[in-house]
């Protein structure tokens, strides 16, 4: 009886996101009994309006972190593609060919960064961090540093909210969320994601191809990539190149709070989901306790290496 | 032995992890310098627990140990250390980056004149005092990632040598190395006995704990099962107390009839790694390849498999010509291959025995999704099959014994037919209950008709599966030996050798 307990509690601990859920609640009950107004459902819409961009770019850095990837060029590609789509619309480009036009742009961003680190057998981590340059540089020149405003031209995506609550573009981080969980957890490609994640040569060897693979992983990143982009030009209704920087240490931050090692080989969506629920309450509540803007970045680097700390010890303990 | 050179005592040690039996029960021994103890025990017997609390690594539950006339009930690595106890690993903690002689100086640095940084030449010069004493051939200037396996752990030697080491664990020293290197490791230990070292010696392979042993301490179920001089047991006995029924060395297997050629392998070349070998297999056939370590064996087979790309040469199955290519090709050509060392080159670790197992069968159906049901339904099919012991499906393939995690990997390529299927050491670090069943699996193979290639640097595997045994030496298949009364091991090791 008491091992059966001691059993399921400890699969309950062993699982991430349950402890994120009781912090999550922790910190909303918190934040809501110092300053009521964190329920007021504007706010709560608020949040999820603020995570959706995360969870769309963090569900794609899933995939690479359990394959053992990383791409940290994501941040300048939105920008990049955020502006491709911004001076096309502004050039009278119909919304949707633009749209199709910068999702296009990220994807070959992705791809840029996938087939540099295959073919120079390179991590993709110094590619991706060189990736940064070029992606920014090339922004800077297209757009001469200028900021490109569509203010009113673009705005159905971002500022949809079904039965007026529900924000669309959280719709579309929720069934991103859903998609790749499946893909993870259903499909032979998700198979291969862990598979090469825990040990490329011996994935190798089983008879899967390594190369195609991973450059499936990454041209699925850079379609969420562009999806990413495509919501938050709609919803701030302008682009420059620096749009979206510094997204890409928070999305590995969710991934990495929501329980994935950064090793690879393991981990789950429903980790990240959690991650960044957790990331987006706590900024809210920083917020609404009137905290200064500037020690958000002082707690979401806190939290990454609290949450690191986390799972070596747990590691260590079994 | 006298009781005055009397160096360790352990006793009634007791350690339990969880609720089931003790991983170690009551156990005691005495261990004295000069003295060669061999400790001996099938998978979970308790071995490693045993030498983790020696090491430090884990502190038994009941019990006391005697070193060097103190008393304590648990040891941490510090003190191990501290009181000559060292450890050597199978995986074989070097710092690649350094040399030789820094690698051995490492944390006591010899500081130079004046305490300006460290002096070189005089640890060089120091590690070739102890090198050249041990007659180790290693210059102390080379960096340790240019060693082969066999230095690396010499190089261990030495360095707890260095740290005033009296007390010696060796931990499965020669599953990575070849015929020659096991030879060298033997005379090693003996000099080593010989200026007092008191060593623990762990091994599967029995043949060396009769040559080397002083005392043989079995171990069973966590459980003593007794210390015997050597002299007064042989194998069968041994082999008798860690089972607990009789099994012999030298597999029984039973034969199966041989049919027409339908592997054939012509010229395969690899630059000078592999050397136009030619060769056929039969239906049914075991053919063995033995040699060396670095003969090339494991290069031919993965030549075959498509692992290396071949300069020239072709493999040819029931007719058909297999291009180059890779080890996908290789294996949806009918080629299957079951890597030598399964931790590098076959396992997910954290991944659940069911992936594991299903990876490959995944590949070569179509769909894009997975079908969980069926996958569950061959998991469990192949569990039974080759008596895997696991906990459930989803047990990570790394929490299981060596011994299980092996029959898991040959599960993976048992679930879909085909016609060569090429075993590289296949029960290295194996204990005697899996070895069999895995040699039932290689058995049952050839009596449906399959050709196996299997790889072997031990001696009465290779004698005992093989119907054919090819010697590969430096890169070329010099000779092909026809299983009869006349090959044995003597024969076979003259061959290898060349001489």
């Amino acid at each position: 009886m008491g091992t059966r307990m001691n059993k399921y509690t400890s699969s309950i601990l062993r699982n991430q996101w349950f402890l994120l859920l009781i912090v999550i609640a922790v910190i909303s009950v918190t934040t809501g009994s110092i300053n009521p107004r964190f329920y007021n459902i504007n706010n709560l819409v608020n949040i999820l309006e603020q995570i959706s961009v995360l969870g769309v770019i963090a569900s794609g850095a899933t995939i690479l972190i359990i394959s053992g990837n990383f791409d940290i060029s994501v941040g300048a590609s939105i920008g990049l593609s955020a502006c491709v789509m911004a001076m096309l619309m502004k050039a009278g480009v119909p919304p949707g060919v633009a749209v199709v036009a910068g999702i296009g742009v990220a994807l070959l961003c992705a791809l840029f960064v996938g087939v540099n680190s295959i073919v120079f057998k390179a991590p993709s981590f110094i590619i991706s961090l060189a990736s940064i340059g070029v992606f920014k540089g090339i922004a800077l020149f297209m757009t001469q540093a200028t900021l490109q405003t569509i203010y009113g031209e673009f705005e159905a995506i971002g500022l949809t909210r079904f039965f007026g609550v529900v924000p669309l573009i959280f719709l579309i981080s929720l069934a991103v969320f859903l998609i790749i969980g499946f893909l993870l957890g259903y499909s032979k490609l998700g198979r291969r994601v862990y598979a090469i994640g825990s040990n490329e040569r011996a994935a190798f060897l089983a008879g899967i191809a390594i190369n195609r693979n991973k450059l499936v992983f990454f041209a699925i990143n850079g379609l969420l990539v562009g999806i990413a982009a495509t919501m938050l030009l709609s919803r701030i209704g302008a682009a420059q190149p620096s749009t979206g920087a510094g997204i890409e240490l928070l999305a590995i931050g969710a991934v990495v709070v929501g329980g994935t090692p950064m090793t690879g080989g393991r981990g789950r969506i429903l980790g990240t989901f959690f991650g960044v629920l957790l990331m987006g309450v706590i900024s809210n509540s920083l917020n609404m306790l009137q905290v200064s803007p500037y020690f958000q970045d002082v707690t979401f680097g806190l939290l990454i290496i609290f949450s690191v700390a986390v799972s070596a010890l747990s590691r260590k303990s079994s | 032995m006298t009781s005055d050179n009397l160096i360790l005592k352990v006793e009634g040690i007791t350690k339990s992890f969880g609720a089931q039996r003790p991983a170690l029960s009551d156990v005691s021994f005495e261990l004295h310098s000069g003295e060669v103890l061999c400790l001996v025990g099938e998978n979970g017997a308790g071995k490693s627990t045993l030498i983790k609390i020696l090491s430090g690594a884990e502190t038994p539950d009941f019990g006391t140990i005697l070193l060097n006339s103190k008393e304590t009930h648990g040891l941490t690595p510090r003190d191990a250390i501290a009181s000559g106890v060292a450890t050597i690993y199978q995986d074989v903690e070097l710092i690649d980056s350094l040399s030789v002689a820094d690698n051995i100086f490492l944390g006591s640095e010899m500081q130079s004149a004046y305490g300006l940084g460290v002096d070189r030449l005089a640890q060089e010069k120091e590690s070739k005092r102890y090198l050249d004493l041990l007659h180790i051939d290693i210059r102390p200037s080379v960096l340790v990632e240019s060693l082969s396996a066999a230095q690396k752990q010499n190089l261990q030697i030495v360095k707890a040598l260095h740290q005033d080491a009296r007390i010696l664990i060796m931990d499965e020293p020669t599953s990575s190395l070849g015929f020659e290197e096991t030879r060298s490791l033997m005379s090693l230990v003996g000099e080593l006995r010989s200026r007092g070292m008191a060593i623990i010696y762990i091994s599967h392979y029995l043949e060396e704990i009769f040559e080397i042993g002083d005392t043989i301490l079995i171990l069973k179920d966590g459980e003593r099962v007794g210390l015997y001089p050597r002299l007064a047991v042989d194998v069968d006995f041994v082999i008798h107390s860690m089972v607990g029924r009789d099994a012999s060395l030298f597999f029984q297997r039973e034969s199966v009839p041989v049919g027409d050629v339908r592997v054939i392998v012509k010229e395969m070349t690899w630059d000078e790694v592999v050397k136009k070998v030619s060769f056929e297999v039969r239906a049914g056939e075991v053919f063995g390849i033995g040699g060396l370590v670095g003969s090339g064996r494991s290069e031919l087979v993965g030549l075959i498999y498509g692992m290396y790309k071949r300069s020239s040469g072709e493999v040819i199955i029931d007719g058909r010509k297999i291009p180059r290519g890779n080890p996908s090709s290789a294996i949806q050509s009918g080629i299957r291959l079951i890597t030598e060392d399964r931790k590098k080159y076959a396992m997910f670790g954290q991944r659940s025995v069911a992936e594991n197992i299903t990876i490959t069968h995944n590949e070569l159906t179509g769909g894009a999704l997975l079908n969980k049901k069926q996958e569950a339904v061959l998991t469990t099919t192949l569990i039974d099959q080759l008596h895997i012991a696991v906990a459930s499906h989803a047990q990570s393939i790394e929490s299981l014994s060596g011994g299980n995690q092996q029959k898991a990997i040959i599960a993976r390529w048992m679930l879909d037919d085909a016609d060569l299927y090429i075993f590289d050491e296949p029960t290295k670090g194996v204990d005697i209950g899996a070895k069999e069943e895995i040699y039932k699996v290689i058995v049952e193979l050839a009596r449906r008709g399959k050709c196996i290639l299997m790889v072997s640097s031990d001696m009465p595997e290779l004698l005992s599966m093989s119907d054919r045994i090819g010697v590969m030496r430096a890169g070329e298949m010099v000779k092909i030996l026809v299983k009869d009364q006349s090959v044995d091991e003597h024969l076979l090791i003259k061959e290898f050798v060349g001489s």
